[in-house]
């Protein structure tokens, strides 16, 4: 009896450690998210809130441009586009027809899925070079189609203002910007989880898979096509996302959004943070909305000072702040946790 | 539905917007067929070029003097850029240069607001005479662009195709490396491809000047119908460039007559219907990339 006595003894030390492991491994999974989150909520003793949700908004607004990028090798200089399909997209439904910020934002999404799914089997199939002149003659075509086809719906340049229809939330007020920050900062989080998971999936691994080598994709029986196709609709309806964010917290939206002279913004801020990288947009946004502010309070003419900056920042490295960043301070991350004896893996990428 | 008038100031209109687009997007067309770079300062120097004729043409009076100096003057800043920027880029990848080239465009941008403000300015058309075709009366100074447009092609042409530097320009476009071999200096190629684009880029802005406003934002307004012309005809080819942009001209013009905002909509309409068919342009062939 003792026999079998041990064995349910060993078993349960058995599963306990089980428990054990899949807990660290689960940790080990969501401390650097948690961190980086927290990091930027708590940015928010020093920083003014209209700029940190600026910053939160254009994170998500370049994760998926740096998803397309560093993943898939597809350089999108059209993400305005969608962008402002997001942003009318929720303004249309909050202007015309409803005043609920949640709902508004639902039907952003679901816009810039739509147009994903009706502009992507078209536009994945073109080489990298084409893909990126269509996207931005995109980009051009919907500022023409906001600022003038339609303007008798859009209100031309004057744009759309519904801040005062909308109607407080429950549970979190998005119409107050304090309320609005820690809205953006859960959807930041849960979308840089999906993003996550995506890299660790097999989806994520065919990805780079496309962007290495296709041929090596097709044999191995997957369809380029249908992943890239995937691809772009994700990362499109994120960016989507993030436009109707702008709409919701700006409460206006004006073809400004779309503006030819702004299409390079999400391309540079991937590449600023780090192409590629899980934190490089994040890093990236807020280097450069930083800078913006700061400049523009300089100078009226801050193009100027950003357009030698792209040039600058282009010319001078290829990886990027976080792409820098990133394994000094695994490096350090390991000497540390070799000095508490745990073991090292899965550190932030 | 629509009158022989109309229809006959219509289609010389989209010549002329056509030509003006051929001579803006051949630069963007052979900077890509031989360095394999997107350039997309060109349009910097279309605004340099029309900035220029318009200080230049009020100051001496004379419209053809100014564009003679934006021409020059879009030259010489095609090659200090070539020089400072586009030298760092050759190697990298083809997305780098888009980047790099579109900071430039902006910082450009930021350049002309400095010095000459945001205002739009007007330029005087030379010529202001009407000529009588079909029984309509056409400006002639349209007609003047077209026979530019058209010398510039047939001029290219012949360079392409009867000088030595010409032809070094082809056989590079064909295989750089190879002319690298055979002693040709390759980079000096490079700085002459980009020096021509550049002028002609700043050509098609000092001809459009008198047609449209001089504005700080008329290089990105442009932006999307040359590369709507670059995409249709096929990046890296020439015949492709002048013929998709006399596609492009006609269509703005003519959808313009049947629908006013249809001269923004009906070319990319028109682009994604070719994209369909064949997914590099009309003449762009299946260029693998160095």
């Amino acid at each position: 009896m003792s026999w079998v006595g041990a064995t349910i003894v060993r078993e349960r030390t058995g599963a306990a450690q089980r428990i054990r492991a899949s807990a660290a491994a689960i940790v080990a999974w969501w401390w650097g998210l948690v961190l980086a989150f927290a990091l930027l909520a708590s940015l928010r003793l020093f920083l003014p809130l209209p700029f940190l949700n600026e910053v939160v908004i254009f994170s998500i607004y370049t994760v998926g441009c740096n998803f397309l990028l560093g993943r898939v090798g597809f350089i999108s200089f059209g993400q305005p586009a969608y962008l402002a399909v997001g942003a009318y997209a929720a303004a249309f439904y909050l202007y015309y027809f409803g005043n609920n910020a949640y709902v508004g934002i639902l039907v952003g999404v679901a816009a810039g899925i739509a147009v994903a799914l009706v502009v992507g089997p078209l536009f994945v199939r073109l080489r990298s070079d084409y893909f990126a002149l269509i996207n931005l003659a995109l980009a051009v075509i919907i500022f023409y189609l906001m600022q003038k086809v339609l303007a008798d719906i859009t209100h031309g340049d004057n744009g759309l203002w519904f801040l005062t229809r909308l109607a407080s939330t429950p549970v979190l007020d998005l119409t107050r910007p304090d309320r609005f920050f820690i809205f953006a900062c859960l959807v930041g989080f849960a979308v840089w989880a999906f993003y996550k998971y995506l890299d660790d999936s097999v989806f994520g691994a065919c990805c780079l898979a496309a962007k290495v080598n296709d041929d090596k994709l097709k044999f191995l029986g997957y369809s380029n096509f249908a992943i890239r196709l995937t691809a772009f609709v994700i990362a499109n309806s994120t960016t989507a996302l993030a436009g109707a964010m702008y709409a919701v917290y700006l409460g206006f939206v004006s073809p400004e959004i779309t503006s030819p002279a702004r299409a390079a913004d999400p391309v540079v801020v991937t590449i600023l943070g780090g192409a590629g990288t899980l934190y490089g947009p994040i890093v990236g946004s807020l280097t450069y909305t930083g800078m913006k502010d700061l400049i523009s309070r300089v100078m009226v003419n801050w193009e100027l000072v950003v357009g030698f900056l792209i040039v600058f920042i282009m010319l001078a490295g290829e990886r990027g702040i976080w792409g820098t960043l990133q394994p000094r301070l695994q490096k350090l991350v390991r000497r540390m946790r070799a000095g508490t004896g745990a073991d090292s893996g899965g550190e932030r990428r | 539905m629509i009158g022989t008038h109309l229809l006959t100031s219509g289609i010389i209109f989209g010549l002329s917007i056509g030509s003006i687009y051929f001579l803006m997007t051949i630069g963007l067309s052979l900077c890509f067929g031989l360095m394999r770079i997107i350039s997309l300062d060109q349009l910097l120097y279309y605004s340099l070029g029309a900035y220029v004729t318009y200080s230049v043409s009020l100051a001496t009076g004379t419209l053809w003097l100014g564009i003679l100096g934006g021409v020059l003057v879009a030259g010489a800043a095609s090659r200090a850029v070539e020089r400072l920027v586009f030298r760092r880029t050759y190697q990298r990848e083809l997305t780098f240069s888009m980047i790099t080239s579109f900071g430039i465009l902006i910082g450009g941008v930021g350049i002309i607001k400095y010095f000459w403000g945001l205002v739009p300015r007007p330029v005087p058309v030379p010529i202001a005479a009407q000529l009588d075709i079909l029984g309509t009366e056409v400006p002639v100074y349209r007609l003047v662009v077209i026979g530019i447009a058209l010398a510039v092609y047939a001029g290219i042409w012949l360079f392409l195709h009867r000088t030595i530097i010409g032809k070094a320009i082809r056989a590079g476009i064909e295989d750089a490396e190879h002319v690298e071999g055979l002693g040709i200096n390759v980079h000096r190629l490079f700085t002459i491809t980009f020096v021509i684009a550049g002028s002609l880029s700043g050509l098609a802005g000092a001809l459009h000047a008198p047609l449209i406003m001089v504005d700080p934002q008329m290089g990105l307004e442009v932006l999307a119908f040359a590369f709507m012309v670059v995409i249709i005809g096929g990046l890296g080819s020439i015949k492709g460039t002048l013929v998709s942009s006399l596609i492009v001209g006609q269509v703005i013009s003519l959808g313009s007559l049947v629908y006013a905002p249809l001269a923004q909509m009906a070319p990319f309409a028109v682009m994604l219907l070719i994209l369909l068919v064949r997914p590099t342009g009309l003449f762009g062939s299946a260029l693998l990339k160095r």
